[in-house]
């Protein structure tokens, strides 16, 4: 892989300082940008309701993106893919139409972001849903006992973040699933931060849906995709409901579509659809093997190094390979928003601080937060160094 | 204190710059939180702290940890700074506007607002043009003798006496004003010759002998040789063609220049000038407070009317 190369189709990297901020929003490649570009300057119509020729070329671009997308998660076919605006969209919408009913069990783990946490709670307030939490052991890797134990207790949903955005941990999906299924439960994966990084074929996962956004792996903002085994999506009730979900209606009833079309209220995102299916495109040809090797190389020189401070805790385990491209750590006594704010004013060093839409977690462990560095496969070596010196300098003074 | 210093300090760039006006906002929350008595829940102060010690940090690493380390006590040292820095500010924008210079009434010393101290400067009792340095708050109208010189008296309130040199360049600047001034208001107005060279030292008998023949001329007179050069007035037979111009018997104010009655008066003249303790011309007194050098016309007009000028 030529990372030289590949850094110019990044317009953001030429001037812009070190992004390590990369499990927020990945940035854009050139091709990402022309294709948005040129639906607004070329044929910026809608698709599937007019019947003109600019009307027909939008649905077929999107048509095209939906293909390219079902095939890169390895679907059965193309109606499997919802587009949404993100993964949030998409686990909310699982959760409001897969008709959960009072004293059904939704089982996730103690480490979920916030859209994959809240819908939970709103519904076992609403509906009487019972959430259900599976503690992590002690490194943060997922406990595969634990969830086998929380299984037997009857589970209808097994609601799980395939990657972990606070410390990179990737969970054992496939078994997951296997003994979810095994238990008539249901499975929904958050695949935020799995998908910009691995290979997902949903067939060998076997997993009924996964919620994906587009900005994390190169697409557009506002953009996502729920995948969903096309059986179960035509059981799910619509969601959002109103132009274009429906065949036909009177003033008192209406004929919904098949799936995705159902879920797909409104006019859509034709520019970051589009988008969207380029990102795709763009990722394959780099491909999944050369991406993990640079952020395995990246993250295990930080590792390294960071290992090395005083008091300086890496959230999850310690071996690199278990946490995709993401350092994320804390120092007791320095303010990680401080390390952070000074790392940007000092060398443009972007890095998160928080608590990463994870407060559950945080506010469990009782620490305030964390300096998260989120590299992908355009980060360079010598950006990590860089990186690493500064922060000796910052924490020097703090 | 730092989000009060902030606050202060991203308003006023947030004036001209409208990318500080959200930091401007955040600090306004915080300082608001203050106020009433909450804390402050923003983090605007270690944000801003954070960016502050980071940029340093780029620079002088030793630099950067002084100032983590001491970032409230100069947070403090800034802010009394920058109040007093506002107030000062205020006070000079006040004397500035009052008295035309932003140190005080007849202040010399710099001012942004009028660099070159043209509202201070005068032609000195010795001869050269500078910044006014005598000691401006002894200048005085008290037991001044006016009735000695020449007067136009409407027997009102209100006064202005104008001492001036006719061949000194802040007398002359400082002259259309005060006839403006005094053809605008009804005043009693006085001028005194105060020559600062030598050569003008002649015009003294003249002066006082002109204003004795034909006090309406007089004023004309006066007119003239502060419209004309100076290097004109200089020269006897100049001042001699005006003279005859505007209708005086020019022979006669030779012969009267000459008398010893008026060499004595013009020596009379000269000492009650100096009981004003002048230092430098002009030097006008509006309703008796003194004015050292050339005024903006604003000065001189808020002077003579006090309250009616608002």
């Amino acid at each position: 892989m030529d990372i030289t190369k590949i850094r110019h189709d990044f317009p953001v990297l030429s001037e812009n300082g070190i992004y390590f901020d990369n499990a927020c929003q990945s940035l854009r490649p050139q091709s990402v940008i022309n294709a948005v570009t040129e639906y607004y300057q070329e044929y910026s119509a809608c698709a599937g309701r007019s019947n003109h020729h600019l009307a027909a070329k939008v649905t077929q671009k999107c048509d095209e993106a939906r293909t390219r997308i079902a095939k890169f998660l390895h679907a059965k076919r193309k109606e499997e893919i919802v587009f949404t605006r993100n993964t949030t969209e998409g686990i909310n919408l699982v959760a409001n139409t897969l008709n959960l009913k009072e004293g059904d069990v939704v089982l996730t783990s103690d480490k979920e972001h916030n859209s994959n946490l809240i819908p939970w709670q709103i519904l076992h307030r609403k509906s009487g849903i019972i959430h259900r939490i599976v503690r992590s052991r002690d490194d943060n890797t997922f406990d595969m006992d634990a969830y086998k134990q929380a299984l037997e207790s009857g589970v209808k949903l097994v609601s799980l973040g395939m990657t972990s955005n606070l410390d990179g941990v990737t969970i054992p999906a496939a078994e997951i699933i296997k003994l979810a299924h095994q238990d008539g439960a249901v499975v929904l994966l958050d695949a935020a931060q799995a998908i910009p990084h691995q290979v997902i074929d949903v067939r060998k996962l076997d997993v009924d849906f996964l919620a994906f956004s587009g900005h994390k792996m190169l697409g557009p903002s506002g953009t996502g995709v729920l995948y969903g085994k096309y059986e179960l999506l035509e059981k799910l009730s619509p969601f959002l409901v109103g132009g274009d979900t429906v065949s036909s209606s009177t003033y008192d009833s209406c004929e919904f579509l098949p799936p995705p079309e159902k879920f797909e209220a409104g006019l859509q995102d034709y520019a970051g659809i589009i988008g969207l299916g380029e990102a795709v495109s763009y990722l394959e040809r780099i491909g999944f093997a050369q991406i993990q090797k640079q952020e395995y190389a990246l993250n295990s020189y930080i590792t390294e190094e960071l290992q090395k401070i005083p008091n300086l805790v890496i959230l999850g385990p310690s071996d690199p390979k278990e946490r995709s491209g993401i350092i994320s750590f804390y120092i007791s006594g320095k303010d990680h928003h401080q390390i952070a704010l000074m790392l940007d004013a000092s060398t443009k060093i972007m890095v998160r601080s928080g608590q990463h839409c994870v407060h559950s977690w945080f506010a469990d462990r009782k620490i305030p937060g964390s300096v998260r560095a989120s590299v992908y496969f355009y980060n360079t070596l010598e950006e990590a160094e860089l990186f690493v010196k500064e922060l000796h300098k910052v924490l020097s003074i703090l | 204190m730092f989000c009060i210093l902030a606050f202060i300090a991203l308003s006023i760039i947030s004036i001209f710059s409208a990318s500080h006006r959200w930091l401007a906002k955040e600090a306004f929350d915080c300082v608001f939180r203050r106020i009433t008595l909450r804390p402050c829940t923003t983090g605007f102060k270690e944000k801003m702290k954070a960016q502050l010690v980071g940029t340093l940090l780029s620079r002088s690493a030793i630099a950067a940890r002084i100032v983590n380390r001491h970032f409230e006590l100069l947070s403090w040292i800034l802010f009394i700074t920058t109040v007093a820095s506002i107030f000062w500010t205020g006070k000079g924008l006040y004397n500035y506007y009052m008295y035309g210079s932003c140190n005080g009434l007849n202040k010399t010393g710099f001012c942004a607002l009028d660099p070159k101290g043209e509202n201070n400067k005068v032609s000195q009792t010795g001869g050269s043009c500078v910044d006014g340095a005598g000691d401006e708050s002894k200048v005085t109208l008290t037991s001044v003798d006016l009735s000695l010189f020449p007067t136009v008296d409407k027997g009102v309130k209100d006064s202005v006496v104008f001492i001036g040199c006719y061949s000194c360049d802040y007398t002359r600047k400082a002259y259309p004003l005060i006839q403006k001034l005094i053809s605008e208001n009804q005043v009693n107005y006085t001028f005194a010759h105060y020559p600062i060279k030598e050569e003008m030292l002649y015009l003294l008998p003249i002066g006082y002998c002109a204003y004795n023949q034909d006090q309406n001329k007089y004023w004309r007179l006066n007119d003239k040789l502060f419209a004309s050069s100076k290097e004109d007035i200089a020269k006897k037979e100049f001042v001699e063609n005006i003279l005859g111009n505007l209708g005086y018997d020019v022979s006669a104010i030779n012969s009267c220049s000459q008398s010893p009655q008026t060499q004595a008066a013009v020596v009379a003249q000269r000492i009650e000038l100096e009981k004003t303790n002048i230092y430098g011309t002009p030097l006008v007194f509006v309703n008796g407070k003194g004015l050292v050098g050339p005024k903006p016309y604003r000065v001189y007009e808020r002077i003579l009317k006090g309250f009616r000028f608002w």
